[in-house]
């Protein structure tokens, strides 16, 4: 089995790659689960993961000089595909074959994070919202978040990638639940879960670990863990979903 | 709500409100800031947001399109932007009758927090606010989710913020050529 999500939200600054880290750990407690950091731009998931030393890159497998397995590695009970950090690896990066390391990937894992661009500007930002089958909303509680939020929504169900939740994040407040509620009418998935701004969030990310390993009893490990629980794996079979990434049509660009 | 007319201090095109919020903290600035959106497609787009300030503090939020004031008026200006904002300078005195108008009322660091999203901002601009401002430790959060509650309750607009989102995502992809995938 395998499925793909991928943990988007329209704008910067939501905490989306701590997110992406903190459900894959969660979730690898009862799947195999493999995290990509599919922003390619802005390499940021090899800080969260401890890997900022990794020699061999998901920049260097998109541009054909690595394999997969070479950029792979086996961290926190998840197996983590990081970028690096330089310009000329992103520059040789060519983002479209993504779509072939996800459907590599796909063989041999239960769950698959693609950590998404901030962005939905063009073809490189949108391909993992395009190529997931369903996606993870990350917002916080404000009018802009969640406008973004309903883009990257719309974005999603014109690819046919449904909406797995809306995972709060970085709430500093009461009253989320209401707001939570009145969120939920217009999005095609539910409230997985509400993440309270955390001290611990930016600990972790200084000292290279992941929120669930660096405090894992604080209180937004814990919320992370109850998103994880409420997200219900389906079953995808590993050679459907590596043909379709395959045979997705996604031409060079001019 | 009536003001008088201030002194012009800048008037520019933007694409988030943080930028103006910002720069009026920045300099302190007292009198209102008109905020306009440019984009027709929205609804309320006929209609003006305004935002007053004390020493680059926010006071009191008003749209002229809904004629609602406080927290709902950030809902009603917020839209995915750009706008046209123009900031004027006023002198505290001339902007008292309409601070003493209590539903006109908005917390200091909601405009910056649930109409641009910027926490950051919002702390620095709660710091800002006069002691009597500065709600206990705690309170002014049970309110400051009113401008995103009432944004939410706005069905119209989410629903044309949705469409124009689908229009955008379907153009694009024939653009990008991702309509196969």
């Amino acid at each position: 089995m395998v499925e793909v999500f991928a943990v988007a939200s329209g704008k910067g600054g939501t905490g989306k790659t701590t997110s992406t880290v903190a459900l894959g750990m969660a979730l690898s407690e009862r799947y195999d689960v493999t995290v990509v950091d599919a922003d390619t731009g802005m390499a940021n998931m090899l800080f969260h993961a401890g890997l900022s030393d990794a020699e061999t890159t998901l920049h260097d497998v998109l541009a054909e000089s690595a394999s997969v397995e070479a950029a792979t590695y086996e961290r926190f009970g998840m197996t983590v595909v990081p970028c690096g950090t330089s310009l000329d690896g992103f520059r040789d990066a060519d983002p479209s074959r993504l779509r072939e390391v996800v459907a590599r990937l796909a063989a041999d894992t239960d769950v698959i994070l693609l950590d998404s661009p901030p962005a939905l500007d063009s073809r490189a930002a949108v391909l993992p919202v395009v190529m997931a089958d369903r996606t993870v909303i990350v917002l916080q509680p404000t009018i802009p978040a969640i406008s973004d939020g309903l883009k990257v929504q719309e974005y999603a169900t014109s690819y046919d990638t449904d909406v797995a939740g809306l995972l709060f994040n970085k709430v500093r407040e009461d009253g989320i639940e209401r707001v939570a509620e009145k969120t939920e009418r217009y999005f095609e998935g539910p409230t997985l879960g509400a993440v309270p701004e955390s001290e611990r969030a930016r600990e972790a990310r200084r000292a290279g670990r992941p929120l669930l390993a660096h405090a894992p009893h604080c209180d937004a490990a814990a919320a992370y863990r109850r998103a994880a629980d409420s997200l219900s794996v389906r079953d995808g079979q590993s050679g459907e979903v590596a043909d379709r990434f395959r045979s997705a049509v996604i031409p060079e660009p001019p | 709500m009536k003001l008088p007319q201030g002194r012009l201090r800048k008037s520019r095109v933007v694409t988030d409100p943080r930028e103006p919020l910002a720069d009026v903290l920045d300099r302190a600035v007292t009198g209102y800031a008109v905020f306009e959106p440019q984009d027709s497609l929205l609804l309320d787009a006929d209609g003006r947001g305004v935002v007053t300030f004390v020493d680059g503090v926010p006071v009191v939020a008003y749209h002229t399109g809904t004629d609602r004031g406080g927290p709902p008026a950030l809902a009603d200006l917020a839209v995915p932007g750009p706008y046209h904002v123009s900031v004027f300078e006023l002198d505290g005195a001339d902007l008292g009758p309409v601070h003493d108008v209590e539903d006109l009322r908005v917390p200091p660091g909601m405009p910056a927090e649930r109409l641009a999203g910027d926490p950051a901002l919002a702390d620095s601009t709660r710091r800002a606010a006069p002691p009597e401002r500065r709600a206990p430790a705690g309170t002014e959060a049970a309110d400051d989710h009113g401008a995103v509650e009432a944004f939410l309750e706005d069905e119209e607009k989410i629903e044309a913020i949705r469409e124009q989102a689908r229009q955008e995502a379907k153009q694009r992809a024939a653009e990008w050529e991702l309509n196969d995938t």
